[in-house]
């Protein structure tokens, strides 16, 4: 809560910054920033507080999404470089602030305890990502990724709020325990005596079609890579981490408050759905011929393992999702920094180059780069000593540990298709590695190094030592 | 004993679930079957009222006032999103001259 | 009640004609109409306060942003549609199953009318009802629309603003 208030009046603050006309302060202070709500919302550590006419309700489980989700953002920041020196064609200012907006609306997402807030939530990030994915106003191919981010997500928002609607038609409240304990009252057996089942029903499946656009789980996912090719790479990669925890954490929080009576109506749904993201996810990204568009497919994928231990409902749910998150967030991170400053250093006729070629003989002159490259990709791959590796292993176990036999089934599915995914990830590798190229040396800036030092030290660390952090979730 | 409006009497809210949802349908098959970008964009704001038709109409026949104030919400999002997707139409159009989505081709779909 | 049965069909009637307009102006008046219909569905439903805000938000602000730019951007030139009919057919297709699912889900239930609802507050839909919840329980959301609107202005502004220097593609 008190991190909402905070980052809201910074965001004000950032587009104020902008008048001062001197570029460098702006990702200090965006920062600073990040940081100080990172202290305001450990301060509620412990406590379960319900705010504002039961608004928002704040538990250590939020608070942990909050705080992936902050670091995520305060690594996209520190790799943002302050978006160059153009003075004439970027707005950092306006950029910051409006990123700093919408991981108010990111925070609301995985607090809320009113479906307002959801639906604000949601919106202030969407409107957000709308504006950032078009930033790059000059290229065709950004204009194009935001007109279609822009169409799908208010057609999804639309879907969503039909849903919303219906539902509360069905149980008469907005609020999650609410409509919890409505639905509870509702339940399957009781569909003939109750008038409203059909109607609760079909609200509860249009809610989830628009939260799995957003997701960009399987049916639901022919936007992600066209828009996150399209936008500006800091961007996609804040997409990647920050929206799809976000999105993640409020699918869970409401299947799990709101609607876990009815598991028979959304559970075998939601099982081929996970099925169909992993596969179409890892099976496309193996043919893709650029790396920004083949971690867009790996984002699908990394959807589809993501929604396996929301659905597996072990007690260990909670934490096998922070940990998967937070593993994927910095691999990602990594990854997109290290493809930014090598697509840059490639780029033809003022076009950054992003295909797999870019990185050819990326090891002979940027061996730091190369290892970088290295540590993520094997963690996004799920190899042991990596943190990706006990996210992967974290997730399977609880599909295991759940008695029903189907998840037995999508596990064995998600342990082929990382195996997949094996092969895919390691096409950057061989080309930084075997492939020959005449890549000279890359300039990093500190506080680039910095992080990249930070993200790559941090996958190995809590490769090695996973409890380090699994104990805090 | 206030007086209850006769639509809320005799119209059965079965016919009001039915109509948004047919509200609702229209435009689904707006944003489906036209590629102009801004009529795809007026079919979704379609979806939004046949939203809010629902919620006012749940509202009214159980006098509850919350469904009420959701629908301000939402008509202050439609209202945000409208500003932004016009500007970004309008950044398009600077660049190819047209809205149509089917000329925007670059990133195959 | 002929009244409601009426209002009822103008209603999908123009919002038809929206979609299948050939002219995106003649679009943009038929979901002008559509709008007053469901004005006067509010008007029905006893809730004063959300038709005039609905007439002066949809109607009056939203509508004319859409004719603005459509009229800015002079779109009549580029009228025929490049989709194909096959596309066109598996959408309206897609759009009917929806509506015949969910009728036939629905179709055996009945929710009743609100004529025995002993609790019936004819206040509900007036300013002032709605004013105090408003204000009262959803203040938090009320004010965070505003970060929305924020992002919103700031967005278009820097999105609509002409930029100077050649195009890359």
């Amino acid at each position: 809560m008190n991190a909402i208030i905070a980052l809201s009046l910074f965001g004000i603050t950032n587009l104020f910054l902008g008048f001062l006309n001197n570029r460098k302060i702006l990702l200090p202070a965006t920062l600073l920033f990040v940081l100080i709500a990172f202290g305001l919302n450990l301060a509620d550590w412990n406590h379960e507080y319900y705010w504002f006419h039961n608004m928002l309700k704040t538990n250590n489980l939020s608070i942990n999404f909050t705080s992936i989700i902050l670091v995520a953002t305060a690594l996209v920041v520190a790799i943002s470089r302050g978006f160059g020196n153009d003075e004439e064609h970027t707005h950092p200012a306006e950029y910051y602030g409006i990123l700093l907006f919408s991981v108010v609306g990111a925070i609301m997402m995985v607090t809320f305890q009113s479906l307002f807030m959801l639906f604000v939530g949601i919106e202030i990030l969407s409107v957000a990502m709308y504006v950032l994915t078009g930033s790059d106003k000059r290229n065709l191919r950004s204009n194009e990724a935001a007109l279609k981010y822009f169409l799908m997500g208010s057609f999804a928002t639309g879907i969503m709020l039909f849903g919303i609607a219906l539902v509360y038609g069905a149980t008469g409240s907005f609020d999650i325990n609410g409509i919890g304990n409505m639905v509870n009252q509702a339940k399957l057996q009781d569909i003939m005596l109750n008038p409203y089942g059909p109607i609760l029903y079909g609200g509860i499946i249009l809610i989830f079609v628009g939260l799995l656009f957003k997701i960009s789980a399987a049916p639901f996912h022919f936007w992600t890579p066209d828009v996150y090719d399209g936008a500006p790479s800091i961007f996609t990669a804040f997409m990647s981490t920050v929206v799809k925890t976000a999105g993640v954490a409020a699918t869970y929080r409401l299947l799990s408050i709101s609607f876990p009576a009815v598991y028979g109506l959304w559970g075998n749904p939601l099982v081929y759905i996970t099925c169909l993201t992993l596969f179409i996810g890892n099976i496309t990204a193996v043919y893709q011929q650029s790396f920004k568009r083949m971690l867009a497919y790996s984002s699908i994928s990394h959807a589809g393992y993501l929604l396996i231990t929301v659905l597996a409902k072990t007690p260990t749910t909670n934490s096998s999702i922070l940990f998967y998150s937070l593993a994927y967030s910095i691999a990602t991170i990594s990854a997109f920094a290290v493809l930014m400053v090598v697509s840059e250093a490639q780029s033809k006729s003022g076009k950054p180059d992003e295909s797999f070629t870019a990185l050819n003989g990326l090891a002979t002159n940027n061996p730091f780069l190369a290892f970088v490259l290295t540590v993520s990709m094997l963690s996004l791959a799920g190899i042991p000593l990596t943190a990706g590796f006990f996210g992967k292993f974290f997730i399977f176990a609880d599909a295991f540990s759940n008695v029903s036999s189907l998840f037995k089934t999508i596990a064995v599915v998600a342990i082929l298709m990382s195996t997949v995914g094996i092969y895919y990830y390691f096409k950057p590798i061989i080309a930084a590695y075997l492939k020959k190229g005449d890549l000279e040396k890359i300039e990093l800036s500190p506080i680039y190094k910095l992080t990249l030092i930070i993200t790559t030290a941090l996958t190995i660390l809590l490769g090695i030592a996973p409890d380090l952090v699994k104990n805090i979730f | 004993m206030q007086q209850i409006p006769d639509v809320i009497r005799q119209i059965p809210l079965n016919n009001y679930v039915w109509f948004s949802t047919a509200l609702f349908c229209i435009g689904i098959i707006g944003v489906l079957t036209r590629r102009n970008a801004i009529i795809i964009f007026m079919s979704v704001e379609l979806m939004l009222n046949a939203a809010n038709l629902l919620l006012a109409a749940f509202s009214s026949y159980k006098s509850d006032p919350t469904g009420q104030v959701f629908v301000f919400f939402i008509m202050a999002v439609a209202a945000a999103e409208v500003a932004v997707g016009l500007a970004i139409i309008v950044m398009i159009y600077r660049n190819i001259q047209s809205i149509d989505v089917g000329i925007l081709n670059k990133l195959k779909w | 009640m002929q009244f409601w049965y009426f209002l009822t069909a103008l209603t999908l009637i123009s919002a038809l004609m929206v979609v299948l307009s050939k002219n995106p102006i003649h679009s943009v008046l038929y979901l002008v109409f559509t709008f007053f219909c469901i004005s006067g569905h509010y008007v029905l439903l006893n809730a004063q306060f959300l038709m005039a805000v609905n007439i002066i938000v949809y109607a009056g602000a939203i509508m004319v942003l859409f004719l603005f730019v459509i009229m800015m951007l002079d779109l009549r030139r580029n009228s025929p549609d490049s989709k194909t009919n096959l596309t066109k057919l598996a959408g309206a297709v897609v759009g009917g199953t929806v509506l015949v699912i969910f009728i036939a889900a629905t179709r055996k239930i009945n929710l009743g009318t609100g004529a025995d609802n002993a609790f019936y507050n004819s206040q509900t839909g007036m300013v002032e009802n709605l004013g105090q919840i408003l204000y009262r329980n959803y203040l938090l959301p009320f004010e965070l629309v505003s970060i929305l609107f924020f992002v919103a202005m700031v967005g278009a502004v820097m999105l609509g603003k002409r930029e100077a220097g050649e195009r890359n593609f």
